[in-house]
């Protein structure tokens, strides 16, 4: 593997990531509405308020899973009576609250006026916002979105407009500010403008061998989660796509050696990312997509960007509440890894069963089935928790891995 | 549930005279709707004792997922002799939510096509959105779609009859319900009675209910000191395993009501007659008792269960989680919490799918809480 320096991207990777906490804490300290919000939750509605801010639980867990301290509050948690079987995203957030930040990479969040969950990639997430909802007796709104076992429909699509409506008056309401369409269709450009040089960015992958590995793309998406919608958003991801694309005509290559070009599923197992991407590497094989990256930008059963038209923000931002994997059922997310596996010349998919995320692992084992019977694909099947480094174990999973070189090696010689 | 029903026999006898059995899941489906359409609606729900294994389901679910969807996917997919017309669900958890896709698929390469009819019940918090219309939409075109798929067709007046006659049956249930907190019945009878009529006419529901009502062949033993036994509430999504209700009563517990989400939580709601289905089952699901599947009663489940320990003067609540149930594990730890500091003691019992190595520790751990109670 060639030896890792820290690009440009990733420097300024950092500085988004940090401004991004400090001046959440900040603008919490003198006054802002706090609102702490699902990754789903269209973050853009937001910024058409003067002075709202927004943190993002989940995001915040896997920044501190990725740190090294995910097992740390996952304990604290179990300590209070929460089950060692919930999700471990969850179990961070309830550990990191419970102490008021103490050991969280970003001294956690700060103290939500408004808890806004949905039930779209996962429903138990509205159990664990009320959890704090009633620790904190904070008021806590639920978006309810309807899953896709089909491509979205408009009754679908009216009932989550409505309900963005309503969460706008309840802001409204509680904040006392007042909600500026213009100010949150520019946040929506803004964020579809840095989705094009995301997807941009991705479509490295399809050299040969890959300008990314997939790790690469997990640690780019925090600004998704801290940063959407800012001009610094689309700042971000132009320097990332256009430092890649000269990283590739320069010939730099995160894994020059590549022999084996493998395709992800499911969340990012952050506090592996390092080592498991070294030692992949070092057996030539590379992860160059993910289903959990390439979804971003795209409506349910596709990873083609969904690019906004510049017209109803709400109109948009209910259209891509699917988007993500979890959401929407197996025959789309079968149809857009159909896809994406032909454009990037997969060898292997590796299954990563989360035992912390049961919307995304349910049915892969189907999925595994239709990929290989109808597609011909080798695969794995590894087990994962995206943040508790407890229930991982190395040498299962490489011995799993080495097996689905070997079955890719056997295919070829066949 | 004990072993002692026959399913796959009952539902052979609800199809002899032609009827039309619709599998249902999760646990509160529109079921005065099919029944308004001449269509037999059975939950499936609790199929511990009725799949042997987890065989087939295996081959499609992951171990972490709860025993609930492992036995229903067993059932289901093993069950290819035709006895299902078809299957309904609702939006639930994040396990269910995925099963009818894995149902459907595999049904079709067994040869045995399932029709899968599929509705969403809102769960936004009434107070912020306000979702009737969108859910009068799904009731219109849930009865559009059994009435093209099944060639039935829907009348108010059969919907009303509908209507009196499940009041009828959850009135005859809370009145079992009753008789197991004074002593006359056994948990596990009524329990196992409750099973059975969902995978009943409701006249049989109703002469089962009846003669459980009607039975006064009390054990003499059980009722001699049943003032002096403490009583318990059991909270779950399923009623424990026929062990640990033995274990809870022979410690001299007494099970004086319950919050289980197959039980007292199905038949607790009796909303308003009406003759609009939408308007009915707007009340039925946002009146509904509490239970964490329904996502928007989250404010109302503390104070239902407080509101059930006082009606039944319990001492103690057992929560009988299942294991990997995320919706029940996230609130146990304030239910217990809201509990102790109103000086009501607490036991978790946990039931896995393989729990029948449990037997002992349970017993143990219920023996201990109930000399706590008694002390």
């Amino acid at each position: 593997m060639a030896k890792k320096e820290k690009t440009s991207a990733g420097r300024n990777l950092s500085k988004v990531v940090g401004d991004a906490y400090m001046d959440l804490h900040a603008k919490a300290a003198h006054g802002a509405f706090v609102v702490w919000i699902a990754i789903n939750v269209p973050a853009e509605l937001f910024l058409g308020f003067e002075n709202v801010v927004y943190g993002v639980p989940e995001s915040h867990a896997a920044l501190t899973a990725a740190k090294g301290v995910g097992v740390l509050q996952c304990e604290k948690a179990e300590q209070m009576g929460y089950s060692m079987d919930l999700c471990s995203y969850a179990r961070i957030d309830i550990g990191s609250v419970a102490d008021g930040g103490k050991d969280s990479p970003t001294f956690g969040l700060p103290k939500p006026d408004l808890l806004v969950s949905d039930n779209n990639n996962c429903s138990l997430l509205v159990k664990w916002f009320d959890v704090h909802h009633r620790r904190m007796g904070v008021p806590h709104f639920v978006i309810d979105v309807p899953f896709c076992y089909e491509p979205q429909k408009e009754k679908d699509r009216k009932y989550i407009i409505q309900q963005f409506n309503d969460l706008i008056r309840t802001i409204e309401e509680m904040s006392g500010q007042k909600f500026d369409m213009d100010k949150a269709l520019s946040a929506v450009s803004n964020t579809s403008e840095g989705v094009v040089h995301w997807k941009r960015f991705l479509s490295f992958a399809q050299q040969r061998p890959s300008g990314i590995t997939a790790f690469d793309s997990f640690v780019q998406m925090a600004p998704f989660l801290v940063a959407r919608g800012t001009l610094q958003f689309v700042d971000h991801y132009k320097l990332l796509a256009d430092e890649t694309e000269q990283r590739v005509k320069d010939g730099q290559f995160p894994v020059p050696d590549e022999k084996y070009r493998l395709f992800w599923d499911n969340i990012a197992p952050w506090h592996q990312l390092r080592d498991m991407s070294g030692s992949l590497a070092k057996l030539g094989a590379n992860i160059v997509g993910a289903t959990y990256t390439s979804c971003i930008g795209t409506v349910e059963g596709s990873f083609a960007l969904y690019a906004f038209d510049g017209k109803d923000p709400l109109e948009y931002c209910a259209r891509t509440q699917n988007c993500y994997m979890c959401p929407h059922g197996m025959k789309l997310r079968g149809q857009a890894m159909q896809t994406v596996i032909e454009e990037l010349n997969i060898d292997g998919i590796v299954f990563a069963s989360n035992r912390s995320c049961k919307p995304y692992s349910v049915t892969q084992l189907d999925q595994q089935k239709l990929m290989m019977d109808q597609f011909g694909i080798a695969s794995v099947m590894i087990d994962v928790d995206h943040a508790d480094a407890r229930k991982y174990s190395k040498e299962s999973t490489f011995t799993r891995l080495e097996a689905l070189l070997e079955q890719i090696e056997a295919k070829r010689a066949a | 549930m004990s072993m002692k029903i026959d399913i796959n026999k009952k539902l052979k006898l609800l199809k002899k005279d032609g009827r039309k059995i619709i599998g249902c899941f999760p646990l509160y489906p529109p079921l005065e709707l099919f029944y308004a359409m001449d269509l037999v609606p059975v939950v499936l729900w609790g199929l511990r004792g009725t799949v042997t294994d987890t065989t087939e389901s295996d081959q499609h679910l992951q171990n972490y997922t709860c025993s609930v969807a492992r036995h229903l996917t067993e059932f289901v997919l093993s069950n290819t002799s035709g006895l299902l017309d078809g299957l309904f669900m609702y939006n639930a958890c994040d396990t269910l939510r995925n099963l009818p896709e894995i149902i459907e698929k595999k049904s079709e390469t067994n040869g045995h096509a399932l029709s899968l009819i599929k509705v969403h019940i809102p769960m936004v918090l009434p107070s912020q959105t306000d979702a009737s219309a969108y859910f009068k939409n799904e009731i219109n075109h849930l009865i559009e779609e059994l009435e093209e798929r099944f060639d039935v067709s829907f009348s108010k007046d059969k919907f009303v009859e509908a209507v009196k006659q499940i009041k009828h049956i959850r009135n005859l249930m809370t009145r079992a319900e009753n008789r197991v907190a004074k002593g006359h019945l056994r948990f596990l009878n009524f329990a196992d009675a409750i099973h059975e009529c969902r995978f009943s006419t409701i006249d049989e529901q109703a002469r089962l209910l009846e003669s459980l009502i009607d039975d006064f062949s009390d054990d003499p033993a059980f009722l001699a000191d049943k003032d002096s036994r403490p009583g318990v509430i059991l909270s779950g999504i399923l009623p424990p395993p026929p062990s640990v209700i033995n274990s809870i009563e022979s410690s001299g517990l007494q099970i004086v009501g319950n919050d289980i989400a197959s039980l007292g939580r199905s038949y607790a709601s009796m909303p308003e007659t009406r003759e609009d289905p939408a308007a009915y089952f707007l009340d039925f699901y946002y009146q509904h008792f509490p239970c964490p599947t329904l996502l928007y009663t989250g404010d109302r489940r503390t104070t239902s269960l407080f509101g059930l320990v006082e009606k039944t003067r319990a001492k103690g609540v057992i929560f009988i989680g299942e294991k990997f149930c995320e919706y029940e594990y996230f609130e146990f730890p304030h239910l217990v919490q809201q509990l102790r500091d109103k000086g009501v003691q607490t036991l978790e019992v946990e039931i896995a799918i393989e729990d029948d190595a449990q037997t002992s520790a349970h017993n143990s751990r219920i023996s201990a809480f109930a000399e706590l109670l008694k002390s």
